[in-house]
């Protein structure tokens, strides 16, 4: 099980650099698309660590209401930060 | 057999996130979202298969229904629609 540990650290550090490119995007669109990234990265963490559950529920509402939420918002406003 | 399969599934979604870090343009983050997802499904039954729980595979059934959404969402916000 050593490859385990090995994967949920690589897992977390994929997790951090994408939270950090999200959080410093003045594109607003750009950092929806980070944030689905976060949400997928987190699905297969919570997978590994034999929570099929919640990563059923992160899939769901991470991948598909939470983007869509966001997009639709981001159409309401501005795309651009200033 | 299954740490090969793993090692070059990991190398393929760093591959994917590095062109979804370092991509010019909002389409080629896209693009690198869903190439992540597509990746993160065949992850999730590779390792379903790998715990020998095969009601973990229905995660990845979920997910590969509901994963296209975001991505689909994103290119119509692109478009002009929504």
């Amino acid at each position: 099980m050593d490859w385990m540990a090995f994967l949920v650290s690589g897992l977390v550090l994929i997790l951090i650099i994408s939270a950090v490119f999200s959080i410093m995007q003045k594109d607003l669109l750009v950092a929806v698309i980070g944030t689905a990234a976060i949400s997928v990265v987190l699905s297969i963490l919570f997978y590994l660590l034999q929570a099929p559950d919640v990563a059923l529920t992160e899939a769901a509402i991470g991948a598909a209401l939470s983007t869509i939420i966001f997009l639709i918002a981001i159409k309401k406003t501005d795309r651009f930060e200033e | 057999m299954i740490y090969f399969i793993v090692a070059v599934l990991s190398l393929a979604l760093l591959f994917a996130v590095i062109r979804g870090i370092n991509g010019p343009t909002a389409s080629d983050r896209i693009v690198a979202l869903d190439n992540l997802t597509t990746i993160t499904t065949a992850a999730l039954v590779l390792l379903g298969l790998f715990f020998e729980r095969y009601i973990y595979v229905d995660v990845a059934l979920i997910y590969g229904v509901l994963s296209f959404i975001g991505v689909l969402t994103m290119a119509r916000y692109m478009g002009g629609g929504l």
